[in-house]
């Protein structure tokens, strides 16, 4: 085999994030046809330099120092290019997987012509490897669009649409976020077998998740730390965190019994429903840390959604106290009425997606004091409270005056975390909380979430997939397919 | 540089829609070398289509901003409505129009002077608005809705926000501004394209100069085109200023509409 050149060359290369140093490489040159890993923490500024690798730098970034991709300059004195050569670039071959990878479709054509456009005669290529590495077949979803399939099976087959171009450069951003346990090992396999190990590619990923990339055939290990890339010899052992001991014997908090839940879809005669769980039987304790555990798209963020009581179609009790939330409210019109409202205050939620957690055009800070005006002014935003909690899990005091897309993804989501905290609930809801939150960083969330059950006796949902989180921080975990009985009617 | 490019953007479009200022300037004086009348109409034409466009503009997107709001607070109101567009949309923008003057044929012809040129102006108007709402409200409609079911509904809704206050919010969200700014423009670009080719057709079919007791550059356009074929009726610049001039100011409106901006969110 012929020696490929070497396709990334970085020189004295620096981003800054407004006045903030995000990084300064000095020279990084990865050998053409190997794989690379940029490990860091949360912030670090891994997917910015991915990005920036991708030609898709844009906001509030200075760039300095000179990249070359493919042999052309691509950015030289810190000036991007123009777009003559960033084609010949893009000609030659990229491909970037984002870390939200769904956001690589266009939502208004179907998912066959997304492949189409994508990654032209490779549908016999992505439809082989669906099938074999995600038990998926492509024919079936080929005519929907984006929005019409689960976002589990979105996630997949964008992956592997991505997967399937034939660029030499490949980029992957956190490819694991969102993957459930299964999915994921096979993820691995499939990385192993196509993608890494000589198969002419050179691959650079970014990601936190170290059990992953120790399960990799990766050539080089980086870290990027003090505004540096680091060789890393041998990984580092995972950030331990010793779990608290509790039986879950605290005080009967949520109670959920035969719960169902379904969504209307639109038919050729009308409306028809489409179930996404039944018959759900689970209960939760005060002060204990339940976690849900279930393949991807198996009705874990309906629940979650059906105790917010912010989806209609829900059906059975939801009992927390002596209410049942159910029969408190049980059509989402969007707003809650009184007899529910006391309610609402007492439940919070981090979502998967905490990009959109904060209103986009208004300042971390103004967007927390929007809750306490949409509260009737009870003061739930205390600058020491908040603050508080941002020094207990590293978040710059600063980030409170930044507007939301001035923050990176795992800064985001601790942002969200120390909103739901602030507020004081009685049930925390935390759907995929740590998705991208490095290992050392993620140890001292859990603490303060700990710390927060500890002294307020609340309850503690956590939806996630991760061996980590149910290693280190869940007390107790639930299957949730185990808890439900699709097999059987509801009564209408 | 970002941002030079994008002052010289908004500079280009300034100066691409120059005609609607120039038109309403003293300009008596000035010799241009065509006739006097033509010039005159030119000027009349301009600025009547200044007036058309603003008060469409105005009208139709205080109703597209209505609409879309409505749609996605009430989701029923969004179907309705949905429903009524989609039928009036189905329906060529042109033969809308003459529908539309079609009630107010008589008055039209017995009234002569300010009365005539406004209910025309008000008939135009509302046609132009009928038939650009349906890809308006669809314009706005559509990204609000996805800004709010698919990203900022659990979170803002969870925290007790009502559904009206945060579209209200998202509405005035950068990304949304940028949506309402290309809605604007595709009304004006629709409504220019409506009064440009209904006014030609109206004055080669009738003869008359431009619409019913409503001057439009369309209008001018069609009763100068013989100068293209006989080169006795006048100069050909006589036909091609005006085509010029709208090419302008329609590039104006294809620019704001095609700078579609990365979104904010």
């Amino acid at each position: 085999m012929s020696a490929v050149p070497d396709p990334i060359v970085l020189e004295n290369f620096s981003v800054h994030l407004k006045d903030r140093l995000l990084f300064n490489i000095e020279r990084f040159q990865p050998k053409g046809g190997t794989s690379t890993v940029i490990t860091g923490t949360t912030g670090s500024g891994k997917s910015v330099l991915l990005r920036a690798l991708a030609g898709l730098l844009s906001g509030p970034f200075a760039v300095h120092g000179s990249m070359r991709l493919h042999n052309e300059a691509a950015y030289a004195d810190g000036r991007k290019s123009d777009l003559t050569t960033w084609r010949r670039i893009l000609h030659t071959g990229i491909t970037f997987v984002p870390a939200e990878t769904a956001q690589a479709m266009n939502p208004a054509l179907s998912l066959e012509q997304n492949l189409r456009l994508i990654c032209p005669d490779a549908r016999p290529l992505v439809e082989r490897r669906l099938k074999e590495f995600f038990s998926l077949d492509f024919a079936r979803f080929a005519k929907q669009y984006p929005d019409e399939v689960s976002g589990g099976e979105l996630q997949r087959i964008t992956l592997m649409i991505l997967l399937s171009r034939t660029a030499e450069l490949v980029y992957l951003d956190e490819p694991t976020v969102n993957l459930d346990r299964q999915l994921r090992k096979r993820f691995i396999d499939f990385l192993n077998k196509e993608i890494l190990g000589g198969q002419g590619k050179t691959v650079l990923m970014a990601s936190h998740d170290l059990d992953f990339v120790r399960a990799l055939q990766l050539d080089t290990i980086l870290r990027l730390e003090g505004q540096k890339l680091l060789t890393v010899d041998k990984l580092p052992e995972n950030a331990a965190r010793v779990k608290e001991d509790d039986q879950g014997e605290g005080a009967e908090g949520l109670v959920l019994t035969d719960v169902s839940q379904h969504y209307k879809y639109r038919g050729l005669f009308g409306d028809r429903p489409s179930w996404a769980y039944k018959h759900l039987n689970v209960s939760f304790r005060r002060s204990h840390i339940y976690g849900i555990t279930g393949p991807s798209g198996c009705g874990k963020t309906s629940m979650v959604r059906g105790i917010l009581r912010l989806v209609d179609g829900t059906s059975g009790t939801i009992t927390l106290g002596d209410q049942d939330l159910v029969a408190l409210k049980t059509r989402e019109r969007g707003k809650d009425p009184v007899a529910f409202l006391p309610f609402r205050r007492r439940l919070a939620i981090v979502q998967q997606d905490s990009r959109f957690s904060f209103f986009p055009d208004l300042k971390i800070r103004e967007s927390l004091t929007q809750i306490d005006k949409a509260w009737g002014g009870t003061e739930f935003y205390q600058e020491a409270k908040v603050t508080a909690l941002m020094d207990k899990i590293q978040l710059r005091r600063g980030l409170l005056d930044n507007l939301p897309r001035a923050l990176s993804s795992g800064e985001m989501k601790r942002m969200d975390i120390v909103r739901a905290l602030a507020a004081e609930p009685d049930v925390i809801l935390l759907d995929e909380p740590f998705a991208h939150i490095d290992f050392e960083t993620r140890a001292l969330v859990m603490q303060a979430i700990s710390d927060y059950l500890k002294a307020k006796a609340a309850i503690l949902i956590v939806v996630t997939h991760e061996d980590f989180d149910l290693q280190y921080f869940v007390q107790t975990e639930y299957d949730f397919l185990s808890r439900v009985r699709n097999e059987f009617p509801v009564a209408p | 540089m970002k941002k030079l490019f994008d002052v010289l953007g908004w500079v280009a479009i300034a100066v691409l829609l120059s005609p609607f200022v120039i038109a309403w300037l003293p300009l008596g004086g000035v010799s241009t070398g065509l006739p006097a009348p033509w010039w005159h109409s030119l000027l009349l034409s301009f600025r009547q289509l200044s007036i058309t466009l603003t008060a469409t503009v105005v009208v139709a997107g205080v109703i597209t901003l209505g609409l879309g709001y409505l749609s996605i607070l009430q989701p029923v109101v969004g179907k309705v409505t949905a429903g009524v567009l989609d039928a009036v949309e189905s329906v060529p923008a042109i033969l809308v129009a003459l529908f539309c003057y079609a009630p107010v044929a008589v008055a039209l012809a017995s009234h002569a002077g300010a009365y005539s040129t406004n209910l025309s102006l008000a008939v135009f108007i509302f046609a132009a608005t009928l038939t650009s709402l349906p890809e308006a409200v669809r314009g706005l409609a559509l990204p609000l809705g996805e800004l709010y079911h698919r990203k900022y509904s659990v979170s803002m809704r969870s925290y007790g926000f009502p559904k009206g206050r945060i579209l209200r919010v998202l509405l005035n969200s950068k990304a949304m501004r940028d949506v309402i700014r290309r809605t604007a423009a595709g009304i004006l670009l629709k409504t220019l394209v409506l009064d440009t080719s209904f006014s030609f057709i109206i004055q080669v079919g009738m003869g008359a100069n431009g619409t019913p007791a409503h001057t439009s550059p369309g209008g001018l356009i069609a009763a100068w085109r013989m100068v293209l074929l006989d080169s006795s009726s006048g100069p050909p610049e006589l036909f091609w200023v005006p085509v010029g001039l709208l090419v302008m100011v329609s590039l104006a409106f294809l620019l704001v509409l095609g700078n579609d901006k990365e979104a904010a969110v």
